[in-house]
């Protein structure tokens, strides 16, 4: 569905590009989660997906078409939900939708299907009448996901769509958005949160200062990328004599009571375990690989805070 | 279709702003009538005296007792009878309680046509106009030279036999001089009233104020993420400056029709004098249509030169004030210096006060409008084109 190739993008006046040759496909119905910290270039992306931002470098083809050139056509079967509320407060909810149904220039004769579909599958249909003003959070991003949805998208582009939901609006979204995947449309959906992608998202990508630093499933990416990762814990800090004999057999240094490997195989990882023992140094503690989809993205783009 | 969505939009939007509505609506509608009623014996010729004085007399003889009949004729001026002393009136000149006094020494008219002429002394506070006070002048020193004029006429009279001084009629004199105000209410000659003045200029200042709801409603949609959504639905920025332009258009052609009531019903209603809608309709229409569209275009490009609804609100507030004072609406044109009247004539609110005063006061038709209502239209393509361009900037940002 979207074929990335050498993207780059940088902001009039900035320093550093906000998309460095980034190169990503993403397959038709897939529901593609992309991760990242704050700036690093996830929303950037999305503009320049949907039309927003002229890339500088790189191609881009969206179902075959190429963009910006032919960004039109791909406008008219793709949606954004952006982060921020995207409507009229002082309107109630049928007259934003009514609003952006005349904007998508949408049928008369289909017009009021497409509000019902959409005010359906979003559970607003208590609420049409209501000033969106006065709406609660959860309410919002629903009426925000429900406009997307006005031109029946094959491509639906999701731009932290949950920030700032209770647990069980969000919960309404995740699974109102894997409805719609399972549908047919393909996603490319952002977060912050890393339980929802890992629950939600088929395929992942991580992004950080413009650059793609891993992609694949969740199974690919916990297996394969840092499948490799050891990390022990001994009960006592090893004594200088126990630490140069495990390092002259092992070949790695020892010296406190937490030792790690960023690359270990499963031979090395069982020969390490052994070497430890055959000096006498109890484990408290083993891990091998990441746990869960955080650590890989704290591992892959460091701890420093971003803002 | 779109364009008529983004217009039903913009209308409940802004039916549903009281704010906007009171700021367009209410203030210059309060605007018109205050600055109508307040600035109406500033243009007033019949309405009685505006400005007052002391007189004390010192001489009391025939001659002074003409000068103060004399004085008394004139409509705009009227004698404060006060029995204080001459110190004590000074010094309510002095504080501005008192417009003038004037001082008619002892021997005034004993010393009138000797070799050493005793002068009456006219004081003016400090708060009066230097118009005011010129006026007044030439008044007193009108009312002097006459009856100068006629005791010079009975000196000569005294000593030429045969001449009778009292065969002269210095009256004559008043029909030497015949004025005519080019201004016409329905055929008739009329010298035009504050609200005829005043409704065009104020009228002026509150259409170019819509740039305020305009752009504050621009960029909230902005850092809403409204436009960035409706650009990502495909809709060009014709549509968007379209969607803009027309109702904003509406809402100031509806300003027009309610200021133009003000004028025409309700400050009658307080006291004032009716507005006439002047000869031509058709160049009110052309002149309406013509500051509209330059005032709607001017507000976009602000609206899209402005990052935050502070940066606008600030902005388009100072700009206008400036332009106003600029272009004649604050002060007018005439009694600008040259170079401010060189300047003037730049400034888009000096060509909408040419216009409608074209309307309004001038009588003129759509011929006489159609320059000022030329030179607003490519303002307004101007403002526009600029508009555009800042979209497609934007784009690449």
């Amino acid at each position: 569905m979207i074929q990335i190739k050498g993207l780059s993008f940088r902001y009039p006046g900035a320093e550093h590009a906000a998309i460095r040759e980034l190169s990503l496909q993403v397959r038709p119905g897939s529901l593609f989660g992309l991760l990242g910290p704050n700036g690093s270039g996830k929303t950037t992306l999305i503009s320049i997906l949907t039309g927003l931002l002229t890339p500088a470098a790189g191609s881009l083809r969206i179902d075959g078409r190429s963009l910006p050139a032919e960004v039109r056509d791909v406008q008219k079967f793709s949606a954004l939900v952006p982060q921020e509320h995207a409507f009229y407060p002082r309107l109630s909810v049928m007259e934003n939708l009514k609003f952006f149904a005349g904007v998508l220039a949408i049928p008369q004769a289909e017009c009021h299907a497409r509000l019902d579909e959409a005010i359906a599958v979003t559970g607003l249909e208590s609420f049409i009448s209501m000033r969106t003003e006065h709406l609660s959070g959860g309410l919002k991003r629903r009426l925000n996901l429900a406009i997307g949805l006005l031109n029946r998208p094959r491509l639906l582009f999701l731009d932290e769509p949950t920030v700032g939901m209770d647990p069980q609006s969000r919960r309404f979204i995740l699974d109102t958005i894997k409805r719609i995947n399972a549908d047919g449309t393909t996603v490319l959906y952002t977060s912050h949160y890393m339980e929802e992608v890992e629950t939600l998202c088929d395929e992942i990508g991580v992004l950080d200062e413009g650059r793609l630093l891993a992609r694949g499933t969740l199974a690919q990416l916990l297996g394969e990328r840092g499948g490799r990762r050891l990390t022990v814990t001994l009960k006592a800090a090893p004594t200088a004599e126990q630490g140069r004999a495990f390092s002259a057999a092992s070949g790695h240094a020892l010296t406190g009571d937490e030792f790690s490997l960023a690359e270990c195989s499963e031979a090395e990882f069982k020969r390490v375990v052994d070497l430890l023992g055959a000096q006498g140094l109890s484990v408290s503690r083993v891990k091998y690989g990441y746990g869960n989809l955080e650590e890989l993205f704290l591992h892959l783009t460091g701890r420093q805070l971003r803002d | 279709m779109r364009v008529t969505a983004l217009i039903r939009k913009e209308w409940m939007l802004l039916l549903r702003d009281w704010h906007a509505l009171f700021l367009l609506f209410a203030m210059p509608a309060v605007f018109i009538l205050v600055m109508s009623l307040a600035l109406q014996n500033a243009y007033a010729v019949h309405q009685g005296a505006s400005f007052h004085y002391y007189l004390v007399d010192q001489d009391a003889d025939a001659a002074s007792a003409a000068l103060i009949d004399r004085l008394a004729v004139a409509q705009e001026f009227k004698r404060v009878s006060s029995d204080a002393s001459a110190a004590a009136l000074e010094a309510e000149v002095q504080s501005d309680h008192m417009q003038f006094l004037v001082l008619i020494p002892k021997g005034f008219g004993q010393a009138m046509s000797g070799a050493h002429p005793l002068a009456v002394k006219l004081l003016a506070g400090p708060g009066v106009e230097p118009s005011v006070y010129r006026l007044f002048e030439a008044e007193l020193h009108g009312a002097i030279a006459r009856i100068y004029l006629q005791q010079t006429l009975n000196t000569l009279a005294a000593r030429i036999p045969g001449m009778d001084a009292a065969g002269i009629d210095l009256d004559a004199t008043d029909k030497l001089l015949q004025t005519e105000s080019l201004y016409k209410v329905a055929g008739r000659n009329e010298v035009p009233s504050s609200v005829q003045q005043n409704v065009p200029a104020w009228l002026l200042f509150a259409m170019f104020f819509i740039a305020i709801p305009l752009s504050t409603t621009w960029v909230q949609e902005r850092q809403q993420g409204t436009y960035a959504r409706l650009r990502s639905m495909g809709l060009p920025a014709k549509s968007m400056l379209a969607g803009k332009l027309l109702p904003y258009v509406g809402i100031n052609l509806l300003q027009v029709v309610l200021m133009l009531g003000v004028g025409v019903f309700i400050v009658p209603l307080v006291g004032g004098d009716r507005l006439t809608l002047g000869a031509s309709p058709a160049a009110l229409c052309l002149m309406a249509l013509a500051v509209s569209f330059a005032s709607v275009s001017y507000a976009l490009l602000i609206a899209n030169l402005v990052a935050t609804s502070e940066q606008a609100t600030i902005f388009t507030g100072a700009a206008n004030l400036l332009m106003a004072a600029v272009g004649g609406i604050m002060v007018p044109r005439f009694l600008m210096p040259p170079l401010m009247q060189t300047l003037s004539e730049y400034s888009p609110m000096s060509w909408g006060l040419d216009g409608f005063l074209d309307v309004f006061l001038r009588q003129g038709g759509v011929a006489m409008a159609t320059p000022e209502a030329l030179k607003l239209f490519l303002f307004g393509l101007a403002c526009l084109a600029a508009a555009a361009v800042c979209i497609r900037l934007g784009k690449r940002k």
